[in-house]
């Protein structure tokens, strides 16, 4: 019996397109959106690379010149210098050819057109450079034997810090929007999730009224239906993910089959969101659809679908919140299958998840469990 | 004048739904213009920088004051996931720690190895900061070498640290500062969202009961034209959706402090404009006769791409060239242009903003048009489906 | 004396204010075509969904089968077969995945279903039309679908609610048929319709209802005894004096008499020849006639005379109309 309104709920769900190919469709094409919009966001303002910056030379400067070269030439290069007659610098600096113009010959001075970390750390160059300079002559005049000592520790290579990194992870951290995306898909599931109800309750559709009538137990046909969406939900949760990993090229960290495990137990979780909210009362269907979608989209909201930064200041505001919503916590499962070397917290959101799905389908149950209706 | 006012009374069965949709839309818009003025998706100069002092010396408290004098310091719990987080999310630039024995490491001219720095990425701020502490620690073991204690050196080498280098910064940008506050900007540029989502999202309900097989049919047998059907469509649509930005424009004068007035009035006359587009936009989906989950779906995809591609969540600037060519076919793209040029993030050029409006009253049209045409087209499908059905 | 296979005592249902069933009791026996007959509103559905259990009742008892009819009565359930006014039927699914579906939920054996299905394809006549997606059949064949998804299973017993709503008169003709096959197969058959012609066709026994009461039982024949009617005689002619239509009304078993120029009518209760003594009256007086005829009388004259309506009365009662079909009416803008 069961598998018999199994194969049923899932020939529906084939022949009626519509719902799972845009839920398959709008992955792909937000993706799409995502992947061409934030590609080179991440390369160009957050990674470094050399700061292109022009030099001016008023008179000639020796030092000042072994020092740029120390700085711009191979290995890891600060700069990258372009040697250029006032007119032409201001001109490259206007149409953003460079951060900077760099003037030396008597004092080293500096242009720039805005602030940022660019401009900041063309500033610092300069300024070291200024102090470098005052310490060798403070040196030269005051104790002039201690000078080469004095050089020799302003010129050593020197490696103060030592970087310690924190994952093997992918760290763009524009990466996050297409967790949210993955995560949003999953929740959608809850508009899969509504349909159930309708179809088995006998006071909203004459299709689950006749279905009341027969000996089918209500709770394996409603079983029977949930698997059949937690099927579809699933294989559009694969085919999003897969595009995502595969065709967008999205690093998602070394552990792609846990990936697919978070996405498909959150479309499962939107799937028995949807039960639950399709179970309640005797609202109308387009009212139901309307609870979902506020729902989803508010939680797709907070967990920084829309504004990336969203998540960080819940962390800071209503750390809490971050476990409840469940968008939050299914985009957090791929953060931290990106980032986290260890397992607690994955495990945590993904038995949270766990609680989720058998909370929402206990509920829907109790609601819908098979009863008189006052009125039909 | 009976479409129009069905509609109306359409309208008003489906006001719960439209309650629901149109609080959530306030709040969201209020929440994420509040959100991004707060934490400024400007460029800043100053860094936020957590630093964990191990040495707990005069020596390490004298850095730790130095690098405060140019950046924000944090303070962070020391725990991997924490700082994990907080770097990933931009919330601190660099985690450093100060390592047990820098003082008398530094003392004895040992320079390698005095910190640890926590790091994602190779970012400018890594590297920035990197440098400084290496420029730090020789500064100050050159002073030791120059005959300084520890103590001396630490301090001159902080105040020569300090010194600020002659900096000229040139404006190219002529533009003498926008019409509205970064609040009003954020808000109307995340009206586009609000605009967008809430029309659809309210307003197909509607439609689409009138759009209903039965009825729709019903009424192509009444004497109504096609093209007045659809005319008293847009009317009522536009009615309703204008009294929706009427309560959206009152939050955005309570956003920005008191009435609209001056160049400010262009940013509203952007969002009518835009609002009108919502509405059409959102009549000729509904032409189609999608389910409500299909709508909902597409509306989703409509907005959020709609707002990724032309700026409105990530800033316009960020977006690569082949982006923001494609998001000229959209009118969000020049929504955003009009917005970023009232609030100074472009150069206020009149006659690009007057341009900019037309191009949206031009989609405007546009979508009216084709919406009038699909319509039209739709009427003549009827009788072919009808046809089309297999008698008994 | 044949099994009970429906009881319904005493059934109150009410609908805030309005109470939709009062007090109305019914007794099925194996074998028999049972209608329920009244016009919109009069609570045939509420019945139908109360004695499936899926309407909660104020007060009553239900029993079928002779076991007390629950939600979870699976047992009950399996030998009822169910047809309900509003077609219900998936639109994704092929006429034949329908039926299966539907048959499946009764029957669990796959041969055995496989059968069933194909009896019940040819019984409704739908051979040709298996490929096809209900959107794409017509209201007759529609109808004819939903019979079928309601009868695969072979149930004991059969609620047909107004099954011929919106269906062309072949097509009603031939699902009116086949309700009969069903009977003479063994079937049990509850009929609710508001048109009495089919009922007075088919039906072996009929219960009327009117705003929730049961207001006459019985065969046709015992129901069309309940009134004094038993025969109006129709005569058209010109001339008829107040002297001869007294003489008339005079004769024996003539109980009313109507004149309007052009046509007489009389009013008949018993008797055997009442239109010979009739003519026999216009004769002695010289009196020429045209058309004359004779009527039996109908459940719509029965419905007449206890109720003093007429049974399709539709406008009257649709405004008193029961809630669940003022709530059908809101769906016409979802």
């Amino acid at each position: 019996m069961f598998l018999h309104n199994l194969k049923y709920e899932l020939l529906c769900n084939l022949r009626a397109p519509a719902l799972i190919a845009w839920l398959m469709i709008f992955p792909i094409f937000l993706g799409i959106v995502f992947r061409i919009g934030f590609g080179s966001i991440y390369e160009n303002n957050d990674l470094f690379g050399a700061i292109p910056t022009a030099v001016v030379e008023t008179e000639k400067d020796e030092i000042f010149g072994r020092v740029i070269d120390s700085v711009s030439g191979e290995g890891s290069p600060l700069l990258i210098v372009t040697y250029a007659d006032n007119d032409k610098a201001l001109d490259m600096l206007k149409n953003g050819e460079v951060k900077g113009i760099i003037y030396s010959g008597g004092k080293v001075t500096l242009t720039v057109a805005g602030k940022g970390i660019q401009e900041t750390m063309l500033k610092a160059f300069v300024e070291q450079y200024g102090v470098y300079e005052t310490i060798i002559r403070d040196a030269l005049e005051h104790d002039p034997a201690k000078a080469p000592k004095v050089i020799e520790a302003l010129s050593s290579d020197i490696k103060a810090c030592t970087e310690i990194p924190m994952t093997q992870g992918n760290p763009d951290p524009y990466a996050q929007y297409f967790y949210n995306l993955i995560a949003m898909v999953a929740i959608f599931g809850s508009v899969t999730g509504l349909h159930i109800t309708e179809n088995n309750q006998a006071n909203m559709s004459p299709l689950g009224a006749k279905k009341n009538c027969s000996p089918t137990p209500k709770s394996i046909s409603l079983i029977a239906s949930l698997t059949g969406s937690f099927i579809a939900q699933a294989v559009c949760m694969l085919i999003c993910v897969t595009f995502i990993v595969f065709v967008l090229k999205v690093d998602f960290g070394g552990r792609l089959p846990l990936v697919y495990a978070a996405a498909v137990t959150g479309g499962i979780m939107g799937v028995t969101m949807g039960f639950f909210i399709g179970s309640i009362g005797r609202l109308s269907n387009e009212f139901k659809n309307g609870i979902a979608m506020t729902v989803s989209m508010v939680g797709c909201f907070l967990s920084g679908l829309m504004v990336g930064s969203m998540k960080a200041v819940i962390a800071e505001k209503l750390p809490w919140f971050n476990n409840v919503n469940p968008v939050a916590i299914i985009s957090d499962c791929f953060y931290c299958l990106n980032l986290y070397s260890d397992y607690d917290r994955f495990n945590f959101k993904m038995i949270s998840m766990l609680v989720y799905i058998v909370v929402f389908t206990a509920l829907g149950i109790i609601l819908s469990r098979r009863k008189k209706y006052a009125s039909i | 004048m009976q479409v129009f006012n069905a509609f109306f009374k359409v309208l008003r069965s489906k006001l719960g739904i439209v309650l629901i949709y149109m609080i959530v839309f306030v709040a969201l818009v209020v929440v994420m213009t509040f959100t991004d003025t707060a934490s400024g998706m400007f460029e800043q100069e100053r860094l936020s920088i957590c630093v964990f002092d191990e040495d707990c010396t005069p020596e390490s408290a004298a850095l730790r004051e130095f690098i405060g004098k140019r950046n924000d310091l944090r303070e962070l719990e020391n725990d991997n996931d924490t700082i994990i987080d907080a770097l990933y999310y931009g919330r601190v630039d660099y985690v450093l720690t100060i390592g047990k024995g820098y003082s008398a490491k530094l003392a004895a001219g040992d320079t390698d190895g005095l910190f640890e720095s926590k790091r994602m990425h190779d970012s400018y701020s890594t590297v920035y900061m990197g440098q400084t502490l290496n420029e730090y620690a020789s500064t100050v073991s050159a002073y030791i070498a120059a005959g300084n204690d520890i103590s001396a050196a630490v301090s001159k080498a902080g105040d020569a640290m300090l010194k600020d280098a002659e900096v000229t910064t040139i404006s190219f940008d002529n533009s003498s500062g926008g019409a509205l506050s970064l609040r009003s900007s954020f808000f109307f540029r995340f009206l586009v969202y609000v605009l967008i989502s809430l029309t659809m999202s309210t307003l197909c309900p509607v439609l689409l009961a009138m759009n209903r097989k039965d009825v729709r049919y019903r009424t192509d047998c009444s004497g109504i034209r096609p093209n007045s059907y659809t005319l008293q469509l847009f009317a009522g649509s536009i009615i309703y959706i204008f009294l929706t930005w009427i309560v959206l424009m009152a939050v955005g004068v309570f956003m920005n402090g008191g009435m609209f007035e001056g160049m400010q009035l262009i940013a509203v006359l952007n969002s009518f404009i835009f609002m009108v587009f919502s509405a059409l936009l959102t009549i000729l989906l509904s032409s189609f006769s999608p389910s409500i989950n299909v709508i909902n779906i597409i509306t989703q995809v409509i907005s959020i791409g709609m707002c990724f591609t032309c700026g409105v969540f990530v800033e316009q600037s960020f977006l690569g060239e082949s982006v923001l060519a494609a998001a000229r076919f959209m009118p969000a793209y020049w929504y955003m242009r009009v917005n970023r040029m009232l609030d100074g993030s472009e150069t206020y050029d009149g006659s690009l903003i007057t341009q900019a409006l037309l191009i949206e009253t031009a989609f405007v049209i546009a979508v009216g048009a084709v919406t009038i045409l699909i319509r039209r087209i739709k009427l003549s499908d009827t009788s072919a489906l009808i046809a089309g059905r297999v008698r008994a | 004396m044949k099994n009970t296979v429906v009881k319904i005592d005493n059934l109150v249902k009410r609908y805030g204010e309005l109470v939709a069933l009062d007090h109305f009791s019914l007794e099925i026996s194996e074998g028999e075509i049972f209608g329920l007959l009244g016009p919109n509103g009069s609570g045939k559905t509420t019945t139908i969904n109360c004695l499936l259990s899926l309407l909660s009742f104020d007060k009553g008892n239900i029993e079928i089968f002779g076991k007390k009819m629950a939600p979870t009565s699976y047992d009950i359930k399996k030998d009822i077969g169910v047809i309900m006014q509003n077609v219900a039927v998936f639109d994704e699914l092929t006429v034949y995945e329908n039926i299966d579906y539907f048959c499946g939920l009764y029957i669990s054996d796959k041969e055995l279903r496989k059968q069933y299905v194909d009896e019940a394809v040819s019984f409704v006549g739908l051979e040709d039309f298996l490929k096809f997606r209900p959107k794409k059949l017509s209201g007759g064949l529609l109808r004819r679908l939903n019979i079928a998804c309601g009868i695969a299973h072979k149930p004991k017993l059969i609620i047909l609610d107004e099954p011929t709503v919106a269906v062309d008169p072949q097509s009603r003709n031939r699902i009116l048929e086949g309700i009969e096959e069903l009977n003479r197969n063994g079937a049990t058959v509850i009929y609710t319709s508001h048109y009495m012609e089919e009922v007075e066709q088919i039906c072996t026994r009929i219960a009327i209802m009117d705003k929730g009461r049961k207001i006459a039982e019985g065969t046709k024949d015992e129901l069309k005894s309940m009134i004094r009617n038993t025969e109006t005689v129709n005569i058209e002619l010109i001339g008829l004096t107040d002297d001869i239509k007294a003489k008339i009304a005079e004769l024996p078993h003539v109980y009313s008499t109507e004149y309007d120029g052009t046509k007489l009518t009389v009013c008949c209760s018993g008797g055997k020849h009442n239109l010979i003594r009739i003519l026999g009256v216009l004769q002695e007086n010289d009196l020429g006639f045209g058309r004359v005829y004779s009527e039996l009388p109908t459940l719509n004259d029965v419905f007449l005379e206890i109720t003093g309506k007429a049974l399709r009365d539709d406008a009257d009662s649709a405004k008193k109309a029961a809630p669940h079909e003022k709530a059908n009416k809101k769906e016409n803008f979802r």
